[in-house]
């Protein structure tokens, strides 16, 4: 079983995927099940169309998309009820991203949206990088305040908070590393040798359509770990996550 | 195939990185097994420790295989000795290039003690390469600022803005005469979008070998075969990995 943690559907910025085109590259690499985002576009302004799409899809998918919803935190009690709408259209967990929505992590204008996922048993992916508030080691300390979510760190702050990423997995027992860009002969295999983090906490993802999806599932097959850590890592735990 | 940005071993460092030793051989069997002809190779200890003795060891490294790995060495720029390091660097050890780390090394791009480093790799001919991609000390516009005051020397960014910053990077090597781009972990999107509207003469690629815990590099072999998978052109990429590098190398 092979789940893709993370893609984003629809407009967005010198790259764009459909879903004919992601099905498409999921038959030829044999990745079973994908957690569909919204696009750029979407996810920091036209969050309703944003939802509709990856919540169509995954209607039409027959269980093989799971939708992810967005919902600007600056729109309050509207993001809340956007996220609601979603939900019963199917969507099954939170997307967002501090560098395209314009918030801190810890600045609590999220907290409504958390809540929300709390109580509708979601999991939280959270865009992580070099913006200064898109850092790996804040997204711990918000996940220290809602023990009941797991969170996905998207991207692992990839490239150079790569650094940081081992410390923030620490911190936090229910935040989860991203495979994707990340070389397993640096990056994963310092995460999976810490006693404190190991392989379980690692979920693979393509992150298409900015990668090349081959090559990113390429570098986990070919990462030489005990196969109970293989499958954990390309869906085990993901699919633990989901429920 | 040119790769514009490798790594020694670390000898002499404890980092977060394990990384696995390897001597220049073993460097140009992995070179080898992934059609790289020639290599930028830059200090790994230097990142940490710029001093003389890393440059001493890079070169010897280099000195190997003088066909195939050429040596850009470092310098810490606030260093009271650092222009007479840098007129060693490309006299007596015969190095062809700077490298700068400015978020590892601790300084600022706009610092003035850079600029008599700057005259002296420009009078030799060479190249300077700075990594980039990362706030708050190494933005693709502070080198573009670097690169307006020395407009002579070719300026490299050494990891094309990353993740966050590409598109900055982009924009820099379209207004800065003498800035460079080296593809060297930027995501494939970024890379194809680079390729597409930059001029052409001024994209190059790296892998950023030999920080691997494998001495067969196996990040870097991924790097070069994930390429395949990138959309460009054939031309895109010939110009990228062997008329471009070849060109900035060649004239060093």
């Amino acid at each position: 079983m092979i789940i893709d943690a993370h893609v984003r559907i629809g407009p967005g910025r010198s790259a764009a995927l459909d879903v004919a085109g992601l099905t498409a590259t999921m038959d030829r690499l044999g990745v079973d099940r994908a957690l569909v985002a919204p696009g750029e576009y979407a996810t920091a302004w036209d969050n309703r169309a944003g939802n509709d799409l990856t919540t169509t899809a995954a209607a039409a998918s027959g269980g093989r998309l799971v939708a992810y919803a967005v919902a600007n935190p600056w729109a309050g009690a509207d993001a809340v009820a956007e996220l609601a709408r979603a939900r019963d259209l199917g969507a099954r967990a939170l997307s967002v991203d501090p560098a395209l929505q314009g918030f801190d992590l810890l600045d609590g204008l999220v907290d409504p949206l958390l809540a929300f996922a709390q109580e509708s048993g979601w999991l939280v992916y959270v865009r992580t990088g070099t913006p200064p508030h898109a850092v790996p080691l804040p997204l711990a300390s918000l996940a220290r305040r809602w023990p009941e979510l797991s969170f996905v760190m998207g991207r692992s702050g990839a490239t150079d908070f790569w650094i940081d990423a081992a410390p923030a997995l620490r911190h936090a027992p229910n935040l989860y590393g991203d495979t994707c860009y990340a070389p397993w002969d640096t990056v994963l295999s310092e995460f999976a040798r810490d006693p404190e983090i190991g392989a379980g906490r690692l979920v693979f993802s393509t992150d298409a359509p900015y990668t090349a999806p081959e090559a990113e599932l390429a570098r986990i097959t070919g990462w030489p770990i005990p196969d109970d850590d293989r499958v954990a890592v390309l869906g085990g735990t993901l699919a633990r996550l989901l429920g | 195939m040119i790769d514009f940005h490798t790594h020694t071993p670390a000898w002499n460092t404890v980092s977060w990185l394990g990384g696995a030793t390897f001597g220049a051989d073993e460097f140009v069997e992995f070179m080898d097994a992934t059609g790289i002809d020639r290599a930028v190779v830059l200090s790994h200890d230097g990142l940490f420790n710029p001093t003389p003795q890393a440059n001493d060891e890079l070169a010897a490294f280099v000195r190997k295989h003088p066909d195939r790995l050429t040596g850009f060495g470092t310098v810490t720029p606030r260093d009271p000795n650092a222009v007479a390091e840098t007129e060693r660097m490309f006299g007596e050890l015969g190095l062809k290039g700077m490298k700068l780390h400015p978020w590892l090394q601790g300084f600022s791009l706009h610092e003035p003690a850079l600029d008599p480093i700057c005259e002296v790799v420009q009078g030799a001919g060479g190249v300077l390469l700075s990594h980039d991609g990362t706030p708050p000390y190494s933005t693709p516009s502070q080198l573009a600022a670097l690169a307006r005051r020395h407009p002579r020397l070719p300026v490299v960014l050494g990891h094309g803005g990353l993740h966050d910053l590409w598109r900055e990077a982009l924009a820099m090597i379209q207004e800065t005469p003498n800035l460079y781009l080296c593809i060297c972990g930027t995501p494939p999107y970024a890379a194809r979008t680079i390729l597409a509207e930059a001029p052409p003469h001024k994209v190059l690629f790296g892998t950023d070998a030999g920080l691997s815990d494998k001495a067969s590099q196996d990040y870097a072999v991924a790097r070069v075969r994930e390429i395949d998978g990138w959309g460009i052109t054939p031309e895109q990429r010939h110009a990228m990995l062997v008329e471009n590098p070849a060109r900035l190398l060649d004239a060093a």
